[in-house]
């Protein structure tokens, strides 16, 4: 009897020193980049796990039980905000029966605070527009400057919420904001050739970048967000395209190529796959690789030396 | 003076917006006002047995209306009108605040089952299955009571839900009986969902649920559910593609003197697929026994039991999220009545407007 007592403690005390040292601060987020920033600025201190994957449709993740799972124990929620993420939110965040990530409590955070939007509309908002964002474009994590801001919020946040660790909270979101700047200056030289250059995004999610590196949006896939091209509409941009000169379209791997590349081979360009999101492409890991590959493919696609699919 | 007459009230009418808002705004804030939502179906149908209009017809018209009361509670209510009627389907408080544990109370949408937890713009197909209306209500069992449920620390979702209703007696919409009025009598739910992660893309769901109380005979009186659905979405194609695979028995019942009497029961096991971003088909099989439904009647007309077996093909049309149009075919066979068999097409359309809360996975 008492080598079993023994062998159970053994055991237990084994299962003890197995389990991983604990986060201090553990942070869910809506979409990955934001999961990149966090886990930047927390370091050691913070895991952070993003519900939405980087190759899937932020606008349309399913609310599955399994996202609320996965947060039942947060101390902190990021979401994008902006109502990107407003279809699966609403019933993700009730649903994980956690009062401490729930909004208006301390550790819901909504990242888009402080960002500057763009497109936010001036007159009324009719869904005859398709399905626009009241509150203005919620694709701001394609500047790299809205970033720092995301940054140096949540450095505010797990501040506050683990002031013990708050130095390094601080520095960090500064070497995340230094390591950004630098990036961008590269980021900027490689796109500097195609500025005025114009796109065609899949989705009006792009314009954050257009309006960072000097692009144009000529147009895009979708007629309307969220609707679907026809063959009509598909030909009338080819053509428009054509006339004015325009080679590139873009889409991320969770839009209809297909029809990204029927717009690109009747206006006689290239339609490149990119990623919006970290994660979204192999290569993509944090915020800083997918800007890095993001550069690359649309800078080799505007040069017409690389490229997708002609 | 005419000029002047015209000036002055030109002014009175220019400055009115202003003063309306120096005085309410002080005291009067919209800003806090709910998310307000409407949704409105319409259908046709056209089936020989039925003695019945033809042409398109108005379904219901359901206004949502949600919004956070405080840091403690989120209120949601859905009110349908219909042409007959203006049900207050949904009215519900629901707690924010509580670790793992989500208290529900007010006039509920009873978690049983799966597609009784449905609203009707939700329903996979035109006809909810005919099971549905002999056991727990077409459109679920609607009640006044209180939810609790538990998210349990298990890995996987784990949730299960207890409920106490209000004691009412079975009616048009609702076939179960718990109207006794003894003092003792609380109606109760029991549900256990279980639901994993298969791969990526698939998930699957299995669900049982309970529902008793005492008749207003005083006899007990049950509906008994088991669910298991396999859901499909690839990530990278959340909003093209996917399939849905369900399948759900119920049973109602009573317990007299000791021994329990099964009095309707049946199920149905559906296939959805969406071909695309606006296209999606579905077909579903069926079969109810003992069980009443519209075309099941005597040679006077009047409503009776049987075993029914049914067959319904959809396709969908989805413009935008706002937005569906269906077409869908059934053939059903009866082993009573007078209409052995019944062939009907529907058409039905959903619109959508204002804030409309996500449908659970």
């Amino acid at each position: 009897m008492k080598s079993l007592i023994r062998f159970a403690l053994a055991l237990g005390l084994g299962a003890l020193a197995a389990v991983p040292a604990f986060a201090d601060l553990k942070v869910a987020t809506s979409l990955t980049d934001l999961a990149s920033v966090a886990q930047f600025v927390g370091g050691k201190h913070v895991t952070a796990q993003s519900l939405c994957r980087g190759y899937e449709d932020p606008h349309f993740v399913p609310a599955k039980p399994r996202l609320m799972k996965a947060i039942q124990h947060a101390d902190v929620f990021v979401s994008v905000g902006l109502e990107l993420d407003s279809g699966w939110l609403p019933l993700v965040l009730p649903g994980s029966r956690n009062p401490k990530i729930q909004p208006g409590a301390k550790g819901f955070v909504d990242a888009s605070e402080g960002v500057h939007v763009l497109e936010k509309p001036t007159a009324g908002v009719s869904r005859a527009a398709g399905d626009v964002h009241p509150l203005g474009n919620p694709h701001y994590y394609l500047d790299p400057k809205n970033l720092e801001v995301v940054a140096d919020h949540l450095a505010e946040v797990f501040s506050r919420l683990d002031p013990a660790n708050a130095a390094e909270y601080s520095a960090n979101a500064k070497a995340f904001d230094e390591k950004m700047e630098a990036s961008l200056e590269k980021w900027e030289t490689a796109m500097a050739p195609y500025k005025g250059a114009a796109i065609v995004p899949y989705h009006k999610n792009f314009i954050y970048f257009i309006d960072r590196f000097g692009l144009k949006e000529f147009g895009n896939v979708e007629p309307k967000p969220g609707i679907p091209p026809s063959p009509h509409y598909i030909n009338d941009l080819a053509e428009a395209m054509k006339k004015s000169g325009v080679k590139v379209v873009e889409y991320q791997p969770y839009y209809n190529a297909d029809a990204s590349n029927q717009v690109a081979k009747r206006a006689g360009g290239v339609s490149v796959e990119v990623a919006s999101e970290v994660g979204g492409m192999p290569g993509t890991d944090d915020v800083f690789s997918k800007f890095d590959v993001l550069v690359s493919s649309l800078a080799g696609a505007l040069s017409g030396k690389s490229g997708g699919q002609r | 003076m005419k000029l002047r007459t015209f000036a002055c009230l030109s002014a009175a009418l220019v400055c009115i917006p202003a003063l309306a808002t120096a005085q309410t705004s002080p005291m009067f804030s919209n800003l806090a006002n709910p998310a307000i939502g409407m949704n409105a179906l319409f259908s046709g149908q056209g089936a020989h047995n039925l003695d019945g209009a033809y042409g398109l017809q108005f379904d219901e018209a359901e206004i949502s209306l949600i919004s956070v009361v405080d840091p403690y509670w989120t209120f949601a209510g859905n009110i349908v009108f219909a042409p007959e009627e203006v049900d207050p389907e949904e009215v519900w408080v629901r707690s924010t605040s509580i670790p793992s544990l989500q208290l529900k109370l007010g006039k509920l949408r009873g978690t049983f089952g799966k597609h009784g937890l449905l609203h009707t713009h939700a329903f996979p197909f035109v006809q909810a299955p005919i099971v549905m209306a002999n056991t727990i209500g077409e459109e679920g069992f609607k009640d006044a009571g209180a939810e609790a449920a538990w998210l349990t620390p298990l890995p996987w979702f784990s949730e299960l839900t207890g409920g106490v209703y209000q004691a009412i007696p079975a009616d048009g919409g609702q076939p179960l009986d718990f109207g006794s009025t003894q003092h003792d009598n609380v109606p109760f739910l029991g549900h256990f969902k279980n639901q994993f992660d298969l791969n990526d893309a698939t998930t699957l769901e299995i669900g049982q649920s309970l529902l008793q109380g005492r008749g207003t005979d005083e006899h007990r009186h049950a509906a008994y559910g088991a669910d298991v659905t396999v859901r499909n979405v690839p990530p990278r194609s959340s909003n093209q593609h996917g399939w849905i695979l369900q399948s759900e028995y119920l049973q109602k019942g009573s317990r007299a003197g000791g021994s329990y009497a099964r009095e309707q029961d049946g199920g149905y096991a559906s296939f959805q697929y969406r071909l695309s971003q606006v296209w999606w088909v579905g077909i579903r099989g069926e079969q109810a026994r003992k069980s009443f439904t519209d075309f099941l009647v005597d040679d006077t007309g009047a409503s009776i039991a049987g075993k029914v077996n049914r067959g319904s093909v959809n396709v969908g049309w989805t413009p935008s999220e706002f937005s569906f149009v269906r077409l869908e075919y059934s053939h059903s066979k009866a082993d009573a009545g007078v209409h052995p068999t019944d062939d009907r097409l529907m058409i039905q359309m959903s619109y959508t407007i204002g804030y409309h809360p996500a449908h659970a996975y």
